[in-house]
C-alpha cells in the first residue's frame, strides 16, 4: 500500500540541486519549489533514499521526509494550500491518451 | 563529490549469482535462501525467479555502503570502523566444495582469514548468535577460504541495526550442516519438481517470492487432490498473502502521431512538441501503442530493463507484437509446457477445465441477465443447454469433440447474448462475426478480446511460458495460443460483461462508430471508452471461488497463469479454471 510523503530539501550547490530535483521528479510531483509530494510503497521509498544517499552531502545539504499516511486516507487531506500548488493530486487510474 | 545519478530503480536486478557463467557452482547467498526455505532457494537458483523486496533491497543498500566506504552517515546503517588489513567485495570460488561467493569484507591476518558479512537488521537474541541461514552462509564462505589456502576458523556477522559484530565459530557441526544443505540444494535444483511450500509458515508473509510461490494456494489444491483419494476433510482456507491490488497500471497511447519519450524516470507523451501527459515509470505496468505512435529508443531500453512490456496494436486494435526484455529464465517450465502440449491426454485434461470453466461463466452471465429481464425464468432452454454442454465438456475424451462442444455452447450463448444489447448495435446477423466486424457490438467484442489476449499474453510470459504454444488452441503462425487458451474463461467475465455495460449504460452510441464498406470500427473516442471500461473491469474486486479472499481481476489473471504453471509441472493435479457464481 502506498503512502503519501512530503519531501523538502535545501541543497548547497546548483549541480546537486538539479540532480535532486530530477531524481524526485521520478518519484512524485512538485508542490512548491523544493517541496514534493510522492506516493510510494516502502520499497519505492527505500529506492528513493538510496538514490538520494548517492547524491547528498550531509554536511551541506538537508532533506526532510514526512509521512502523510496512506493515500486515499489521511494522506489526501492533510495538506492545506494557499495559492495554486505547482501540481495537482495525481490521477491514480490507468493513463489513456 | 556528488555521484552521478545512478540509473533508475533496478527493480529487475537479478539475484547475485543467478545466471553465472559457472552454473554448477552454488552461490552462498542462494544457500542462505535455501536454508530459510528449500522452495525459495530452488525458485531463485534453479528457476531464476526474482522479485525485489524491502529486505533484499535494504540488504543490498548495506552492502553497497560497505562497497563505498563510510563517507556519509546513512539513515539506516553504518559501516564499522575499518580494520587494518582488509579487502572489500571479494569474489572467490571453491570448485572442490562447489561453492562461490562474493564476500562483503575479508579480514586478513597472516595466514588467518575472517569473512565478514553485513546484515541490515539487529543481532538476534540467540545462543548461536544468529539464525541458521546466516550462519550457514558465512560458514560456506569459510569453506571457500579454506580451499583457497587460508586458515579460517570463524567468521563475523556485522549487524548494522545494532552495530554489533557477532563471531560465528566454524565448528564441525556447522561445517557438516553447511555441506549437508549444499548437497540437498543440488538435489532439489536437479529435480523436476520444486520442493513443496512450507505449511502455514510465518516465514511466508515475509518472503519476497510469496506471489510467485503461492504457498497456501498450492498446498490447498494439492491437498484437495489428495483428499479425493483419502476422503479426508477439506484443508483450511489460504491466508491472504497477495497484495489485493496492483500499484502500477497500463499506459495506453492511441493518439495518432503521438511520441512517447523518457525524461528522467518519467515517460512523457507529446503531440507535435506539446506535452499531452506524463507518468512516473513507477506507475506504468505496461504500455500499449495503437497505430502510428512513436516510442524513443531510451524509453524502450528502460522499459525492457524494468521488465515492463510494450504492446503494439494496429490502429484497428489488432494485437501485432509485444516487446519485452530478455526472456524469462524458467527453462524447466517451458520444457514441461512442450511435453504437455505434445501429450494429447495431458493437453486435453487442461483444455477440458478451461472450456468447462468458460461455459460455466457464459451460463452465469446469461442467468443473471435473463433473471433481470424475464423476472426469473430459471428453466430457460439456453441455460439448460449450456449446462449440458459443460458437463459433456468435462468428460469428453477427445480434443475434436471438445472443440465442437465449445462451438455449440458459443452459438447458444451468443444467440441470447446479442438479444441483451440495444438493437442498433447488433446488425442483421445477430451473432458473432469478425475480421472485419460488421456491426458495433462485434467491433467492441473483437477489440475487448484483443485487449484480454494482450493481458494474458503478458501474464503467461511473465510466469515463464512460451505464449505461442497452447493446449486447446493449436499452434498457428503468429497466434499466441496459450494466451488465447487462458483468455477463454475470462471472455464472459471481463469482455462480454464490459460490452453489456458499455452499450446498456450509454457509454457508447452510434457516434462512437465509423462504417466503411460494410466494416464497422470504433472512433478514437469510442475506443477510449472501451479501454476505460476494460480497465475498470480489471480493477474490480471479486471473491476468489476457491481461495475465498477478495482480489481484483487483474490479479486473478496472474494467479491463474501461475496455477496453470503448477498444473503443467504436475505440482497440482488439475488446472482449476476461474468461475463465478
Ligand atoms: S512463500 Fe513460503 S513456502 Fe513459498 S518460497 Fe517463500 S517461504 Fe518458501
Amino acid at each position: 500500500m502506498r503512502h503519501a510523503y512530503l519531501i523538502c530539501y535545501d541543497i548547497a550547490t546548483p549541480k546537486r540541486l538539479r540532480i535532486v530535483h530530477k531524481t524526485l521528479k521520478g518519484f512524485g510531483d512538485p508542490l512548491q519549489f523544493s517541496v514534493f509530494r510522492c506516493e510510494l510503497t516502502k520499497l519505492e521509498l527505500h529506492d528513493l533514499r538510496e538514490r538520494l544517499a548517492g547524491v547528498l552531502h550531509d554536511d551541506e545539504d538537508r532533506v526532510m521526509i514526512a509521512n502523510l499516511g496512506p493515500i486515499n486516507g489521511r494522506g489526501d487531506e492533510s495538506i492545506e494550500f494557499w495559492g495554486a500548488p505547482l501540481s495537482l493530486a495525481p490521477d491514480r487510474g490507468p493513463t489513456i491518451v | 563529490m556528488a555521484a552521478e545519478t545512478e540509473s533508475a530503480v533496478p527493480s529487475s536486478d537479478p539475484p547475485v549469482g543467478a545466471g553465472d557463467a559457472q552454473p554448477d557452482l552454488l552461490p552462498v547467498r542462494m544457500l542462505n535462501e535455501f536454508a530459510y526455505c528449500p522452495r525459495l532457494g530452488t525458485l531463485m537458483w534453479a528457476d531464476g525467479e526474482w522479485a525485489p523486496s524491502l529486505d533484499t533491497r535494504q540488504g543490498l543498500f548495506t552492502h553497497r555502503r560497505v562497497d563505498k566506504g563510510d563517507r556519509r552517515a546513512v539513515p539506516e546503517s553504518d559501516a564499522p570502523p575499518e580494520e587494518p588489513l582488509h579487502a572489500r567485495s571479494v569474489s572467490l570460488s571453491a570448485p572442490g566444495e562447489g561453492l562461490t561467493a562474493k564476500l562483503d569484507l575479508l579480514e586478513l591476518d597472516g595466514p588467518v582469514a575472517t569473512p565478514v558479512d553485513y546484515k541490515k537488521g539487529k543481532a538476534p537474541d540467540l545462543p548461536e548468535g544468529a539464525y541458521e541461514p546466516e550462519r550457514v552462509q558465512l560458514c560456506a564462505q569459510g569453506l571457500i577460504l579454506r580451499e583457497n589456502g587460508y586458515r579460517c576458523d570463524e567468521g563475523v556477522l556485522y549487524f548494522a541495526g545494532s552495530r554489533r559484530r557477532v563471531s560465528i565459530p566454524f565448528d564441525d557441526a556447522l561445517v557438516e550442516r553447511t555441506r549437508e544443505l549444499a548437497a540437498a540444494f543440488r538435489l532439489a535444483a536437479a529435480n523436476d519438481r520444486l520442493p513443496p511450500p512450507l505449511k502455514d509458515s510465518p516465514k511466508c508473509p515475509r518472503c519476497s517470492l510469496v506471489g510467485i510461490c503461492l504457498p497456501d494456494e498450492t498446498n490447498l489444491l494439492s491437498a484437495e487432490a489428495a483428499d479425493e483419494h483419502t476422503g479426508g476433510a477439506l484443508h483450511r482456507k489460504p491466508r491472504k498473502l497477495l497484495p489485493a491490488l496492483s500499484e502500477a497500471l497500463p499506459l495506453y497511447v492511441q493518439q495518432q502521431g503521438a511520441f512517447v519519450g523518457k525524461s528522467g524516470d518519467r515517460l512523457t507523451v507529446k503531440l507535435e512538441g506539446k506535452k499531452l501527459t506524463d507518468a512516473r515509470l513507477l506507475d506504468v505496468s505496461q504500455i500499449c501503442l495503437f497505430g502510428n505512435v512513436m516510442l524513443s529508443a531510451p524509453a524502450i531500453s528502460e522499459l525492457a530493463r524494468r521488465g515492463t512490456p510494450i504492446c503494439h496494436f494496429s490502429y484497428g486494435g489488432w494485437l501485432n507484437a509485444i516487446t519485452t526484455g530478455l526472456a524469462h529464465k524458467n527453462i524447466a517450465l517451458r520444457i514441461r509446457q512442450f511435453e504437455v502440449a505434445a501429450d494429447p491426454a495431458a493437453s486435453l485434461g487442461i483444455a477440458r477445465g478451461i472450456v468447462a470453466g468458460k461455459v460455466r461463466n457464459q451460463r452465469t452471465l446469461l442467468r443473471r441477465q435473463l433473471k433481470e429481464r424475464d423476472k426469473g425464468d430459471r428453466n430457460h432452454p439456453a441455460l439448460t443447454a449450456l449446462d449440458d454442454y459443460r458437463q459433456r465438456a468435462e468428460h469428453t475424451t477427445e480434443a475434436g469433440s471438445l472443440l465442437g462442444l465449445e462451438g455449440m455452447a458459443a452459438k447458444t450463448y451468443f444467440a441470447e447474448f446479442f438479444g441483451l444489447l440495444p438493437p442498433w448495435s447488433r446488425g442483421d446477423t445477430n451473432g458473432r462475426n469478425r475480421r472485419p466486424p460488421t456491426d458495433p457490438a462485434n467491433a467492441v467484442l473483437s477489440f475487448l478480446y484483443s485487449l484480454l489476449t494482450k493481458e494474458l499474453h503478458v501474464a503467461v510470459q511473465s510466469v515463464g511460458f512460451d505464449p505461442m504454444l497452447g493446449v486447446f488452441h493449436r499452434p498457428r503462425y503468429g497466434r499466441p495460443s496459450l494466451a488465447l487458451d487462458l483468455a477463454e474463461e475470462f471472455r464472459p467475465l471481463v469482455a462480454d460483461s464490459a460490452t453489456l455495460m458499455l452499450f446498456n449504460n450509454g457509454e457508447l452510441s452510434e457516434e462512437s462508430f465509423l462504417s466503411r464498406a460494410g466494416a464497422v470500427a470504433l472512433t478514437d473516442a469510442g475506443r477510449r471508452s472501451v479501454i476505460a471500461a476494460f480497465e475498470r473491469r480489471l480493477a474490480q474486486e471479486v471473491t476468489h471461488p476457491i481461495f475465498g479472499y477478495r482480489i481484483v481481476y487483474r490479479r486473478v489473471l496472474e494467479v491463474q497463469a501461475r496455477l496453470l504453471a503448477r498444473a503443467v509441472t504436475g505440482e497440482i493435479e488439475h488446472y482449476p479454471a476461474f468461475t463465478t457464481r
